[in-house]
């Protein structure tokens, strides 16, 4: 091994791996840009570069050229995932799938700053930059193929976002919130740190394929796979679960999430309760595919690991029924809008965890087809999550912008003032309930009928599939307290009204994005079914 | 235990001291009694433990030294009632860590931590401990019941950890080979053997890896952390501009067009 | 292996330390002090094992990454605990209680 050799093996590994790197080298130029923007007084108030604008400009260049890699990926069907930078990250199309929706996600987001106010344009470089620092570390969870990319993809995602929470620091609520999020959160990642520590050393390495192939001998070879080895790995891998059911808030690690969204501005809490939703799902599926191993030799698995994958389904199916239930009924008791919202991402993170939950039972059980399924179900909720949950969260941050109230007594006669405002809510809400024709009820729809064939497999399941039923039934009920106060009560006649015309700004943002929701529930369900096909297509292969 | 004469007689010394001690009533007149005591147990102390110890290394005392004081200083920082105790502690704890990390011929990451971890991580923590001082040394107290609940959980979850992972047979697992359970030498790890891992560490962190063998097929071949190495600077950028914006005094309502925004 | 094994309980007992101090303390900064005992427990097991197992160089590597990227999750953690302490003049979590949990 002489230095010559290794020199070029690293070149022509990085000759391949920085193209392929291009969105996330975008966005530290962006970073950058933004820096050096404010320190030549570039941006300063009445110039023409704001620092939307440097943001958007980068986040553009990156849309694109993940949609010109996630094309490539969808096109030529027969390109297989590669891996990036020897082996530490994974290019494949769920990669550049989960990279043009995190930069939409982000480019919804920023438009939705412009549109009310928060960051202005004096803390604007803090802001974005700390928005940009946490959609990096997504984009990395959505690729990791070692143990340390993927705490490292975790904490760049949670510690830029524990200061966004608090970004509003002269308020007491925002510095509250703030602190308790960073608190649970770094004992969340501690612990989860313990389990890959154990995990890393049980297996003898921390790359996520050579770890699979050491699992799968180990399981193949009855002497070792005793009793403490077994128990060894189970608490190793509970503990990493810990730590993704935080980011996820799961039951019982769901307790930060409803302080924090509240303590946070509206903008903060949507692109907590998307982006980072969906960087953490798909962080727990490249864990739980690497777990499940080379899936071409899926029927060569030892029962060993065929029964451990099984249970690790079904204990996540039941975490995913306690969580929906329990978010549907905490978010019963709520007036504060945005906890009513907190409390419903915990209840869609638990439905979502049903479809992560059905993957898991398939690929135990070498079904593929079924696994694809399972994933397709998902990556569509994903998208529509998107703009239905952003849609309510922006409604909430424009009301708050005009009636400084986030209370939902305060929303009374909404549809008088601001139809506009009133139409989105709607939309948005009658989605997250699973309402045809929306895109909420062609998501959900997909996630049960995968939920109800993996029960074929493991009865037990259909208990979670009856769950998941009832609870979108009673979700109902709040998100129409919701409506009737902003339809049917009677206003104070004292009280403020926000008045939102559809010619405005703000109403095309409302626009937009409730017609996005109708149309991915009805014109653009196949696309989308397309697109998260050719994903799952090469994820398992 | 080597039991002769000698022991014999330094036994009966050291309990004629610890007895006149004890009944001496004039406080003034215990001194010789105290010596005798003192210097015929730490006689006993020091023999015993080399006659029941020979066999151990240096290594190994340094080992159960440093281990020792790791752990005695993660109790204290459990138990003690005063934040900047507690700091304390846990100084002593972390810097035993780093004695531990160079016994295990990790010689740079036990440099690592303590220039980084004690002496830039912990002196943080102090500062916050003395910014957010309301009072002087505010004791916040515990309740019982909450002691005896700690307690009973903490060992159980120790309990469990342990008994789980000391029966595992480590060196067996890691080097499975399909059907063979024989151990293997570990080759591609002589240079943490050896304790010279400054070098192969550099030579890692720019994304070479002279210590696995890429022709042999079969073998893992290594992965280069040159991606972490950068993209942490990016992370450390991100969080120091979070961190400034925080801590930054706010800032006046009025600003004059023109002026930088600080 | 009795060395490794006496490094597994020294970092399991840093551990179990550490989740206490996390669920006990009042302080914040002594929560802090806890999440910094729990990623040293890790960071004993990542040397130990690449000591004594295959883990090898990869273990070390990955114990240096940790330290990085906890102090930079301490730097932002006292951060927002100062900024926490300016606003409601005390450090003590369980009297924060704005947002009713």
């Amino acid at each position: 091994m002489n230095i010559e050799t290794l020199f070029n093996y690293l070149k022509s590994d990085l000759s391949t791996s920085l193209p392929a790197f291009s969105p996330e080298l975008t966005i530290c130029a962006t970073i950058l840009a933004l820096l050096f923007a404010r320190l030549f007084n570039v941006d300063r108030r009445g110039s023409l570069i704001s620092p939307a604008g440097i943001t958007l400009t980068g986040i553009g260049v990156a849309f694109v050229l993940s949609v010109v890699q996630l094309g490539k990926f969808t096109d030529s069907g027969s390109d297989q995932g590669s891996g990036m930078f020897t082996g530490l990250l994974l290019f494949d199309g769920f990669t550049a799938f989960f990279r043009v929706f995190l930069l939409v996600s982000i480019i919804l987001i920023v438009w939705l700053t412009q549109l009310s106010g928060i960051p202005d344009r004096e803390d604007g470089p803090d802001f974005f930059i700390l928005l940009l620092g946490s959609t990096l570390g997504m984009m990395l969870m959505a690729s990791a193929n070692h143990m340390l990319m993927l705490f490292l993809a975790i904490e760049m995602t949670s510690v830029p976002s524990y200061v966004m929470v608090g970004f509003l620091k002269g308020r007491k609520t925002a510095s509250e919130a703030a602190l308790k999020y960073v608190v649970y959160g770094g004992g969340a990642a501690g612990v989860m740190l313990y389990g890959i520590s154990l995990l890393a050393g049980l297996l003898g390495t921390a790359h996520l394929p050579e770890m699979a192939a050491q699992l799968a001998k180990i399981a193949n070879d009855p002497a070792l796979m005793s009793g403490p080895t077994l128990t060894t790995l189970a608490i190793a891998v509970v503990m990493i679960l810990v730590g993704i059911a935080f980011k996820l808030s799961l039951f019982p690690f769901h307790f930060w999430c409803p302080d924090a969204f509240e303590g946070a501005s509206a903008e903060v809490a949507g692109f907590l309760s998307v982006a980072s939703k969906a960087g953490a799902f798909a962080l727990l599926v490249r864990f739980c595919l690497a777990m499940v191993g080379e899936f071409t030799e899926i029927h060569a698995t030892p029962a060993a690991m065929k029964q451990f994958n099984l249970q690790i389904g079904v204990v996540l199916g039941f975490v995913a029924a306690i969580t929906a239930t329990f978010g549907n009924l905490a978010a019963y008791s709520q007036t504060n809008m945005k906890r009513l919202l907190a409390y419903s991402t915990i209840a869609h993170a638990g439905y979502m965890l049903m479809a992560v939950s059905a993957m898991m039972i398939f690929l135990s059980l070498g079904d593929s087809n079924g696994a694809k399924r399972a994933i397709e179900g998902l990556l569509y909720y994903l998208m529509v999550y998107l703009v239905m949950n952003l849609g309510a969260f922006g409604i909430v941050a424009l009301i708050r912008n005009e009636i400084f109230s986030e209370q939902i007594a305060d929303y009374a006669q909404l549809a008088k003032s601001s139809p506009m405002l009133a139409v989105g809510m709607l939309i948005c809400l009658f989605s997250l309930v699973g309402i045809p024709p929306t895109g909420g009820f062609v998501g959900k729809f997909m996630i049960f009928a995968a939920m109800f064939d993996a029960a074929e497999y493991q009865p037990i399941m259909y208990a979670v599939f009856v769950v998941g039923v009832l609870n979108t039934v009673f979700s109902l009920f709040y998100y129409l307290n919701v409506l009737r106060v902003m339809w049917i009560v009677p206003a104070d006649e004292s009280a403020r009204t926000a008045e939102v015309p559809l010619a405005s700004r703000s109403g095309a943002f409302v626009a937009v994005l409730s017609i996005a929701v109708i149309v991915t529930g009805t014109i653009f369900v196949a696309p989308v079914q397309q697109i998260a096909e050719q994903v799952t297509r090469l994820v398992s292969s | 235990m080597a039991t002769n004469f000698f022991f014999w007689l330094l036994l009966v010394v050291a309990i004629a001291g610890l007895a006149g001690l004890l009944l001496v009533r004039d406080a003034s007149r215990r001194t010789p009694w105290l010596a005798a005591f003192l210097v015929s147990f730490g006689v006993l102390a020091v023999w015993q433990s080399a006659v029941m110890f020979k066999d151990t290394t240096a290594s190994q005392v340094l080992f159960s030294l440093f281990g020792a004081a790791v752990c005695f200083g993660a109790l204290g920082v459990v138990l003690s009632q005063n934040v900047v105790r507690m700091a304390f502690w846990l100084i002593v704890s972390l810097g035993s860590t780093s004695g531990l990390f160079f016994l295990l011929n990790a010689d740079f990451v036990g440099a690592v931590q303590l220039l980084v971890y004690v002496g830039g991580t912990l002196v943080l923590l102090i500062f916050g401990v003395m910014l957010t001082a309301s009072g002087p040394y505010v004791t916040m107290k515990t309740s019982p019941t909450e002691w005896v609940a700690a307690a009973v959980v903490s060992s159980l979850l120790l309990g469990l950890i342990l008994v789980s992972a000391f029966g595992v047979d480590w060196q067996a697992v890691d080097y499975a080979e399909a059907g063979n359970t024989t151990t293997q030498d570990a080759s591609a790890g002589s240079s943490v053997q050896e304790g010279t891992t400054l070098r192969p560490l550099g030579w890692a962190l720019l994304g070479l890896r002279p210590d696995k063998d890429l022709q042999k097929p079969g073998e893992p071949s290594g992965v280069g952390y040159l991606l972490p190495f950068e993209i942490v600077s990016v992370h450390l950028l991100v969080v120091l501009i979070g961190a400034a914006y925080l801590a930054r005094a706010k800032r006046r309502v009025d600003q004059t067009p023109g002026t930088t925004a600080l | 292996m009795p060395e490794l094994n006496f490094c597994i309980l020294i970092g399991a007992v840093l551990f179990v330390s550490g989740v206490v101090c996390m669920a006990t303390k009042r302080n914040a900064i002594g929560v802090l002090m806890g999440v910094e005992l729990v990623l040293n427990a890790a960071n004993l097991n990542f040397v130990a094992f690449a000591r004594y197992t295959a883990l090898g160089l990869d273990g070390q590597i990955l114990s240096l990454f940790v330290i990085v990227l906890a102090a930079a999750e301490a730097a932002v953690a006292l951060a927002i605990a100062l900024n926490f302490y300016n606003n409601h003049l005390t450090i003590d979590v369980d009297r924060a209680d704005d947002l009713h949990g």
